[in-house]
């Protein structure tokens, strides 16, 4: 805000006068300057929303509502609704809920969801304070490595805790050397909470850093200059004006809490451990043939608890802006002077990364190399590359492997179209497309990608022009670019904002329409943000796992869904193997990401 | 260079701030480059300079939010800053008030938690502090906001709770960090006039950080000029504005004219200026007593330039382009080709054929 | 030496015995003509691809120009993909599921067409129901154990000595005995429930020994298998003998028993889809499946246990009963599989399982 030096200011001259002499108003250079800004009366009555953004607003509401509403209309029918004589009734939910294990899971992923945000929220607050707010060091390589498990899947996480802190895992063993006993067992509903809540610490990390970041410092030195020292400040200040942050956080902690599947999956397989994800998941063999009006009744009960949850969710976000610290100058943030505490403070991170990065990773590099594992075995003496030659020589796998590249790359980067495409009808604009996209956009969060998997194959398999389509990876790419949208939005948007309104209005006034305007000047502007955005993409859509499971047929196999499946099928050498693959996909993601600078957060 | 103050009842007062040599850089880059001064009870310093004078810096390295490498910082008869000894008190325990150039309040804090956090750091009882922070708010003519939220508050309001924080504990001196430009044009000489009577009628100590000269001279006892971290010099306003000891200061305190020529002849006190086919003569300012023949600036005050009808010593022949109306007066845009003048009048004057006049006493050479 | 070089000496001399002729003697040529003429056949299965190449290549050897496109997937997926393609239009020619009561269903359903094969003498009668669905394996289930942890001594011989020594041993085995878990698993409930209607008190005896130790129960053979190569159980229950037995080849760890008392026999069910795009080619391939060709290749190629009388070698129907005579119990394809899958029935089943393997 400083000034321009010597800027005469204390004249109070209006706009340069023409000829000599005082203007009047309204010239037609006033006229022109004030068009963009206000709407002029007089213009000529038209379509109230342009075309383009009603067919893209169509389009979504199209893709969103079509899978919602059909596993709404599967729930209230008595058998697969393309079965003759399903009839409509409310029998499924009387089935689940006069089913305990309904009840059981339902409790469990409760208290997940509890542990989670309970553990996450404040490791992640902390990291984030360490690493945004204090001199420790090694921040720069740290935070990368921080963010690993956003990206590696669930199921590849649980799997490499098996093989780790599993009842043989190499950690157990080597405790039971140490200790004479394994003192916790990595299949308990506590473990499952515990490791879910410490995988997400990342998620929670981002949230907290950004707000961190976005903290003006002079709050924190007026202060120090009150006489606070270091640590108060952080008490007194810092943390209270994250805290709509954490708050947001905290809700998606809970929220996530009702969706995750693979961890559950695997981990809680052995002791029954059931939560609703994996109840519906069972649902399919139960009752001998799949029941789909079941499962769509419990995906109905998940929806009608995440939906409110991600209502609130909006709502508080909405709340922290209006809280953001009032203008500060952008000036140099002095960290925290930590001191003594500087190798507690490294010590905690390491212990962090320790648990959740290196051993399940470590456990599933290791389970690749190996023919068995186990008490009593030697493991120099299984070392093997026969898990990749298997993987290698298997077509599946070999067209799973492509396939996953192939949706992370071109799939990633036709999703980022949508997602800008979207992202532009919410440009600039505050009119009632905008509110109804940013609820249609809202609405593939709450469904857990299991279902929405299946809705989509549903969807596929019965629309007659998409039929063709159903097996190739055009499905599995409309499932996951539906259930990653209010992801990608955010990330377009974030890049949007970039862009000052000022040149886009110089463009208008040069002539150029609100077409070529976006062309012309807006698209190439964010075209940093657009590759960013299409990176994250291609390690997200690298993860994901859930929700290709029920479109798994062959032609669309990726790597997640063919994971799953061959967990279930107890193929654990291939899992292992393909599982080290899918890292290394989403590695080699990460280090282009980092090399060319993209901010992982927000 | 700094010129001797005039004796005021401010002499006999004690210094509550004294900075001796401070050097600071960031990296590589120097901001700071030996710059020494002193504060009295009682007094207002306003920091002044272009961006980048390093005067924004100093006022922080006072505070304690920037680390100089070099010198001294002495508040109140203690040193918190001295690299000689290896001394360096943290910002919280120097005692100071700040009020940033954004208000810098804490948004989840009401307006009384906000002026009272000083206090309760200094634990001071609950019963004392309503009392003293009730007093800060009513002196600022918050009384009734107290319970109100930062973002309930307009723009004016915040900056007087930011002003009430900073003084409730009483501190020796207070820093203001450009505290007028968050203002529009008009509120900023309202406001102006109040920050200055506010800090007589509380018998304050100041130290002001201003890019806007007139600011400056309006609200301050003394002037420092602060270029490229050095202090290029400081008096009273008066001092500043009538009696610059460089072209730099000359040029940033006023609105002027500027003749560049050569120096031609010497007279007792004045220096005569060749500009173009004329000599002017002037008040010799620096080397220009001495050099002949040098190349030299001629810089005359806007307001002393007048046009007169015909020629005639220290006048010059220039073709009027324009006139400009100002409200309280005509502004008048003068050519000959080379060197663009502006002076001032009563009325409006058609364009043509002028004759200016320079005042030899208001004209200063610099060389 | 290796097993594998008896086996392959085994089947060559076998295939040049027969001749091209006897296989061909089993197929109407007008059947091949037209199948030739389709040029695929497409298989859902339950098999693994790996285990089933050999069939495959052996196939397309036999008849060039029909191409097998072989879609492996659990059972789950395998119904559930035909009953959904089924419903808009045609779906697989051929359905091959481990899952015998599902595919019982989906015959009894009327989604398979009749067949009648050339020759049936070297086919149990239970194998082939209607003429619609046929046993294609036959696979023992049995008991998979950890060789380097339990004992040679302990390994069970009967369904009672199991339940005995879960009884006697209970702080070796507690927490480290795995089964199905019939509420996750098809093929788990199926064995399960067979189990209970041969055995009777018998099986409830076991299953309430099994809960006392904690039992460990999975959804799938893999994970059981994995579990108990790595030590982390010792003992497997009602597991599929077939891949069992392929796992111990590669893995010392792995130990395979049958009971003697009854050894329950699973065979993988086949049939034709009544909507077939390739109806010729599905039956040239569910002729050369039942084939002792096919069922050569099956026994000493593919790793899984031929179903026909006239083929040699342990992994065979004659093989099994030389070594357990009576003792086998091969599960019918019969309607009775249709039993549980009646909601309340399973329910039922799944109830008292439940209720039994929850420790006091």
């Amino acid at each position: 805000m400083e000034q321009r030096e010597g800027t005469e200011m204390s004249s109070p001259t209006t706009t340069m006068p023409r000829h000599g002499r005082p203007q009047d108003d309204a010239t037609d250079t006033a006229s022109v300057l004030a068009a963009p800004r206000q709407s002029p009366q007089g213009r000529r009555p038209r379509l109230p929303f342009a075309t383009p953004r009603l067919v893209v607003v169509g389009l979504l509401a199209l893709v969103v509502l079509t899978p919602l509403l059909l596993i709404l209309y599967q729930s209230l029918l008595s058998g697969a609704f393309f079965l003759p004589g399903a009839t409509a009734t409310i029998e499924p939910f009387r089935f689940i809920f006069a089913d305990p294990d309904f009840y059981v899971a339902a409790r469990n992923s409760i208290a997940i969801a509890v542990g989670m945000a309970a553990i996450s929220l404040p490791l992640g607050a902390a990291l984030a304070f360490l690493m945004v707010r204090t001199d420790m060091p090694g921040r720069r390589w740290l935070e990368p490595l921080l963010l690993v498990p956003v990206f590696i899947s669930p199921v590849v996480l649980a799997f490499g805790y098996v093989v780790a802190m599993g009842p043989v895992g190499f950690v157990s063993i080597w405790a039971r050397q140490l200790l004479g006993d394994v003192p916790w067992n990595i299949y308990s509903l506590l473990s499952i909470a515990i490791v879910a809540g410490l995988t997400h610490v990342p998620h929670v990390y981002l949230y907290a850093s950004s707000a961190l970041r976005n903290l003006g410092s002079d709050v924190e030195e007026a202060a120090r200059i009150s006489g606070a020292n270091p640590f108060k400040v952080a008490l007194h200040v810092s943390v209270p004006l994250i805290a709509p942050a954490l708050l947001y956080a905290g809700v998606l902690m809970f929220f996530l809490g009702f969706e995750i599947f693979g961890l559950p999956l695997v981990l809680g397989d052995p002791e029954g451990h059931l939560v609703l994800t994996t109840y519906l998941y069972k649902l399919a063999s139960k009752l001998g043939t799949p029941a789909y009006h079941l499962m769509a009744a419990v995906a109905v009960c998940i929806i009608a608890v995440t939906l409110p949850l991600v209502l609130l969710q909006r709502a508080l976000l909405k709340h922290a802006k209006r809280y953001a610290s009032i203008k500060g100058k952008a000036s140099r943030q002095r960290p925290l002077m930590l001191g003594k505490w500087k190798l507690a403070a490294v010590a905690i991170v390491f212990a962090w990364l320790l648990f959740t990065v290196l051993i399940p990773l470590g456990g599933v590099t290791l389970r690749a190399f190996v023919t068995s594992w186990g008490e009593g075995v030697n493991i120099l003496e299984v070392l093997t590359l026969d898990n990749f030659r298997q993987v290698f020589e298997d077509g599946t796998m070999v067209r799973a492997i492509l396939n996953s590249i192939l949706i992370g790359t071109v799939g990633g980067g036709l999703a980022v179209a949508c997602y800008t495409a979207v992202g532009l009808v919410a440009h600039r604009k505050n009119d009632a497309l905008v509110r109804v996209t940013d609820y249609l956009v809202m609405m593939p969060r709450a469904v857990p990608g299991l279902l929405a998997g299946l809705a989509v194959f549903w969807v596929f398999l019965f629309v007659p022009f998409l039929n063709p389509a159903r097996s190739t990876l055009i499905s599995v790419w409309v499932a996951y670019t539906v259930v990653w949208l209010a992801y990608g939005m955010r990330l377009i948007q974030s890049a949007l904002l970039q862009v000052s309104p000022e040149l886009e209005e110089a463009a208008r006034l040069t002539g150029a329409s609100p077409r070529r305007v976006i062309t012309d000047v807006t698209l190439p502007l964010i075209r940093n943000g657009l590759l960013a955005s299409w990176l994250l993409v291609f390690m997200i859509f690298e993860r994901e796992y859930s929700t290709g499971v029920y479109l798994l047929a062959p032609g669309t196999e990726v790597i997640g869904s063919v994971l799953v499946s061959l967990m279930a099928a107890g193929a654990v050498e291939l899992v292992a193997a393909l599982s080290l693959i899918n890292i290394v996909l989403v590695g080699a993601g990460l280090a282009i990401a980092l090399r060319f600078g993209v901010k992982l957060h927000d | 260079m700094s010129h001797t103050p005039i004796s005021n009842a401010a002499d006999a007062a004690p210094t509550v701030l004294s900075v001796q040599g401070l050097q600071l850089a960031y990296g590589d880059n120097p901001i700071l480059q030996g710059v020494s001064m002193n504060l009295r009870r009682g007094e207002v310093i306003s920091l002044l300079g272009p961006s980048g004078s390093g005067k924004t810096t100093l006022l922080r390295a006072v505070a304690g939010l920037e680390q100089p490498h070099t010198g001294q910082i002495i508040i109140a008869g203690k040193p918190v800053f001295d690299s000689a000894a290896g001394l360096e008190v943290p910002a919280e325990q120097r005692n100071l008030g700040l009020v940033f150039q954004s208000y810098a309040l804490w948004p989840h804090k009401t307006v009384f938690d906000n002026v009272a956090y000083g206090l309760k750091l200094r634990k001071v009882s609950a019963a004392e502090t309503k009392d003293r922070v009730s007093d800060a708010l009513r002196n600022l003519g918050l009384g009734h906001l107290a319970d109100r939220h930062p973002h309930q508050l307009s723009g004016g309001q915040q900056q007087r709770v930011a002003i009430a924080r900073a003084l409730v504990y009483n501190p020796p001196v207070i820093l203001l960090d450009e505290p007028l430009s968050n203002l529009d044009a008009k509120l900023r000489e309202e406001a102006r006039a109040w920050l200055r009577e506010l800090i007589v009628r509380l018998q304050l100590s100041a130290l002001v950080v201003t890019h806007d000269q007139g600011e400056a001279m309006a609200m301050s006892d003394r002037i420092l000029l602060l270029n490229g971290g050095k202090i290029e010099q400081q008096g009273t306003p008066t001092e500043m504005y009538a009696d610059p000891s460089s072209l730099f200061v000359a040029g940033f305190m006023g609105t002027n004219n500027t003749l560049k020529g050569r120096v031609e002849a010497f007279d007792d006190q004045r220096v005569g200026l060749r500009f173009g086919e004329h000599m002017l003569w002037g008040q010799a300012r620096g080397a220009a007593r001495a050099t002949a023949g040098a190349e030299a600036t001629g810089v005359v005050r806007v307001e002393h330039i007048d046009l007169a009808d015909g020629p005639g010593p220290n006048r010059i022949p220039m073709e009027l382009v324009t006139s400009m109306y100002l409200g309280d007066r005509w502004e008048y845009v003068l050519d000959n080709g080379h060197t663009m003048v502006r002076a001032h009048g009563r009325q409006a004057l058609p364009a043509g054929p002028r004759w200016v006049e320079v005042p030899s006493d208001a004209l200063w050479v610099f060389a | 030496m290796h097993p594998r070089f008896t086996r392959r000496t085994l089947v060559l001399a076998t295939l040049a015995a027969i001749g091209v002729h006897g296989a061909a003697q089993a197929q109407s040529s007008a059947d091949i003509a037209k199948a030739k003429a389709e040029g695929t056949v497409v298989i859902y299965s339950t098999t693994d691809q790996k285990q089933v190449s050999p069939l495959i290549k052996d196939f397309e050897a036999l008849y060039p120009g029909i191409k097998v496109e072989y879609h492996d997937m659990n059972s789950t997926e395998v119904y559930n993909r035909f009953i959904s393609e089924s419903a808009v239009g045609s779906s697989a020619d051929l359905l091959w599921t481990s899952s015998m009561d599902q595919a019982v269903k989906l015959v009894n359903d009327g989604y398979a067409q009749p067949y009648k094969l050339s020759d049936t003498s070297k086919l149990p009668d239970w194998a082939i129901w209607k003429n619609e669905a046929f046993g294609t394996t036959y696979e023992p289930i049995g008991f998979v154990y950890n060789k380097r942890l339990v004992d040679a001594a302990e390994v069970p011989k009967t369904h009672a000595d199991f339940t005995k020594l879960l009884n006697t041993k209970a702080e070796k085995f507690k927490g480290k005995v795995t089964t199905y878990d019939p509420e996750k698993s098809g093929v788990g409930f199926m064995l399960h429930s067979q189990d209970a209607m041969t055995n009777g008190a018998g099986f409830w005896e076991l299953a309430k020994a099994m809960g006392q130790a904690g039992v460990r129960v999975q959804s799938s053979s893999g994970t059981m298998m994995e579990r108990i190569a790595s030590g982390e159980n010792l003992i497997g229950y009602n597991m599929l003998g077939a891949y069992a037995l392929l796992r111990a080849q590669k893995d010392p760890s792995i130990g395979v028993a049958f009971p003697s008392d009854y050894t329950l026999v699973i065979s993988r069910v086949t049939f034709i889809a009544k909507q077939a795009k390739h109806p010729a080619a599905a039956r040239v391939w569910l002729e050369y499946v039942l084939s002792q060709r096919g069922q050569t290749v099956i026994a000493n190629q593919a790793d899984l246990f031929a179903i026909r009388s006239d083929v040699q070698g342990e992994t065979t129907i004659s093989g099994l009963q030389a070594k357990l005579g009576s003792a086998v119990k091969p599960i019918p394809i019969a309607p009775a599989l249709l039993t549980y899958l009646d909601q309340s029935k399973r329910l039922e089943f799944l109830k008292q399982w439940n209720s039994v393997k929850a420790p006091k």
